[in-house]
């Protein structure tokens, strides 16, 4: 098995770990760690990909640095939604938050 | 590298008003209490910078940014969409005072990372954009004040949201192993049939799934018509309209890659049929007008795909004139629900009563708008269907244009829905009166023109359209 195999095995065991959390968990902080985990995942996968091919190997590096910084930015904000659910509904459990249907 | 800032003129007076706006926001409680004239005279100035700027054509920023027809088309499509967004939300009801300076600074964000997608000629440029254009949506959503509904579909809109960019950015890293390379001007030359590339291939159709988020087309559709519903009337029209035609500008791009028969052609062609399908179908039993106007945007994304699929110049404009049509349209229809709903309340349809008597003028915007939607004429959804099912016939996915034209005839049912409640029936008493100020009247009867107007003498943009098409193609 090639490295190349070995860390994309790695990055798509963490996405399915996420795409388990998210479908799965009942509170929106476990979904967030969920997500949290599938971009993490793919920035391994794109760190691997540019550094084990042909391609540019700075190139990965510079995108998942911006990933890991978007993907920073993105919990803070839904951190805040998740205050601002908090407050309305008085509870973050998606079982709660779900009136939207049809 | 030699940088002419004339280059990019829409996107620096985009940032000049971002800059003032967030000046505002860090004043004092009073200033940020409202915005006052400045902000839609700026924005009609902005409009006429982009329309300026078209026929711009240049490569700047170490060949990530591509400033060309395509790109000025769809931001002059984008300054018009927001001058009108920016003025229909003037007037809010469900917004804390002092939270307008804060609105309006993420909305001119979100606009102002569309236009930097309209350019983005790189993968990481358009993930940056899209995503700066997305965050300051996600946080819009929930600032409907003290509505659940709108906390709740702000969470369902940002994490899914996140999924789908999570998506993208393992076809990003698939598509960097199979190609070895981020600039479209590199991809196009690759081959991209299923058996020549695999990985790249299944990247691709991962990197699209992003794409396919902030259009909603099938099965990326189910934040929408939770988001419009939960939304405010006036964040539902932004979201509505303007990331659509971000997400569309790259559709294009990408598709200069796809030729008819490949593997990903007929994976578009046939998300497009279920997407339209779906849509319409779902739409045909909600009472809800801004859900019906959510999955008519499903429905909507997937008759743009016959554009794309078609490989040819003309599908490509006929995509980009059917995406500043289905822009035209909307507005109209979210302007009238605006208006309407002086409360800023969700609109029903028996909400829609009686509106022919109270506000004429309302009700015939409405029609305007809906028949529209539909693709009767003389409206501009006509024009834009006559382009896209001529562009589409002939090449390979004639079955994708017959499924559309029989959700056309589905889809008649319930936009004549919003119709006839609005001409047919008798408002009760105890239902608040719409807005009928002059500059709801005049605002609406602006739209109608020009909605009419793309519909009449579609020449001019159709020709603009089909330069921006042409150039992308050899």
């Amino acid at each position: 098995m090639s490295p190349l195999m070995m860390y994309q095995l790695v990055a798509l065991g963490l996405l399915a770990i996420g795409l388990y959390g998210i479908v799965w968990r009942k509170s929106l902080v476990g979904m967030l760690i969920s997500v949290e985990l599938m971009l993490n995942g793919a920035g391994l996968s794109i760190v691997s990909s540019a550094q084990l091919t042909a391609a540019d190997s700075a190139t990965g590096q510079i995108a998942t640095l911006f990933v890991m910084g978007l993907a920073a930015a993105e919990a803070t904000l839904v951190l805040a939604i998740i205050v601002v659910v908090a407050k309305r509904f008085k509870s973050t459990e998606t079982d709660a938050v779900s009136r939207l249907k049809g | 590298m030699t940088f002419n800032p004339n280059l990019i003129l829409p996107e620096i007076y985009q940032f000049l008003v971002i800059a003032a706006l967030f000046i505002q926001s860090i004043g004092s409680a009073k200033m940020r209490e409202k915005v006052g004239l400045w902000l839609p005279i700026a924005c009609a100035l902005g409009v006429v910078v982009a329309v300026v700027s078209v026929g711009q054509q240049g490569l700047v920023f170490w060949k990530s940014y591509q400033v060309d027809h395509l790109s000025q088309f769809f931001k002059a499509a984008i300054a018009i969409g927001f001058f009108v967004t920016v003025l229909n939300a003037t007037r809010q009801p469900t917004l804390d005072k002092e939270k307008t300076t804060d609105y309006f600074l993420f909305l001119a964000l979100s606009a102002w990372g569309l236009m930097i997608l309209a350019s983005a000629v790189e993968l990481i440029t358009m993930y940056l954009a899209l995503e700066l254009s997305s965050y300051s949506l996600y946080a819009l959503v929930a600032v409907r004040a003290k509505s659940k509904d709108a906390a709740e579909a702000g969470i369902k809109y940002i994490l899914f949201g996140a999924v789908a960019t999570a998506l993208a950015l393992y076809g990003f890293s698939y598509i960097l192993a199979g190609m070895h390379t981020t600039y479209l001007a590199e991809l196009v030359k690759g081959d991209w049939s299923f058996a020549a590339s695999p990985m790249a291939v299944t990247g691709m159709a991962l990197f699209l799934a992003g794409m396919f988020y902030k259009l909603a087309l099938f099965p990326f559709h189910f934040w929408c018509p939770d988001v419009y519903e939960g939304a405010s009337n006036e964040t539902a029209a932004f979201i509505a309209t303007l990331p659509k035609l971000g997400a569309i500008v790259i559709l294009i791009r990408l598709a200069t890659m796809f030729k008819p028969g490949y593997d990903i052609t007929t994976m578009l062609a046939v998300l497009g049929a279920l997407s339209m399908t779906f849509g319409n179908l779902a739409a045909l039993v909600q009472t809800d007008v801004k859900r019906i106007l959510g999955y008519s945007s499903v429905a909507h994304a997937g008759y743009i795909m016959i554009g794309l699929v078609a490989g040819t110049a003309e599908g490509l404009a006929a995509a980009s004139f059917y995406a500043l049509a289905y822009v035209a349209m909307n507005l109209t229809c979210f302007w009238v629900v605006s208006r309407v709903a002086v409360d800023g309340r969700n609109l029903k349809l028996k909400d829609l009563d009686g509106l022919h008597k109270r506000a004429p003028v309302l009700a015939f915007s409405l029609a305007v708008g809906a028949f529209a939607l539909v693709g009767l004429p003389p409206m501009a959804g006509f024009m834009g269907k006559l382009f896209l099912f001529s562009a589409g016939w002939n090449h390979g996915y004639n079955w994708l244009i017959i499924i559309a034209g029989l959700n056309t005839a589905i889809s008649i049912y319930y936009y004549l829905g919003l119709v006839r409640h609005a001409y047919t029936k008798d408002a009760e008493d105890d239902v608040p009166l719409p807005d009928t100020s002059s500059f709801s009247l005049v605002g609406a009867g602006l739209l109608s023109v020009l909605v009419l107007a793309l519909g009449l003498m579609p020449a001019g943009v159709f020709d603009l359209a089909l330069n921006a098409g042409g150039s992308l193609l050899p």
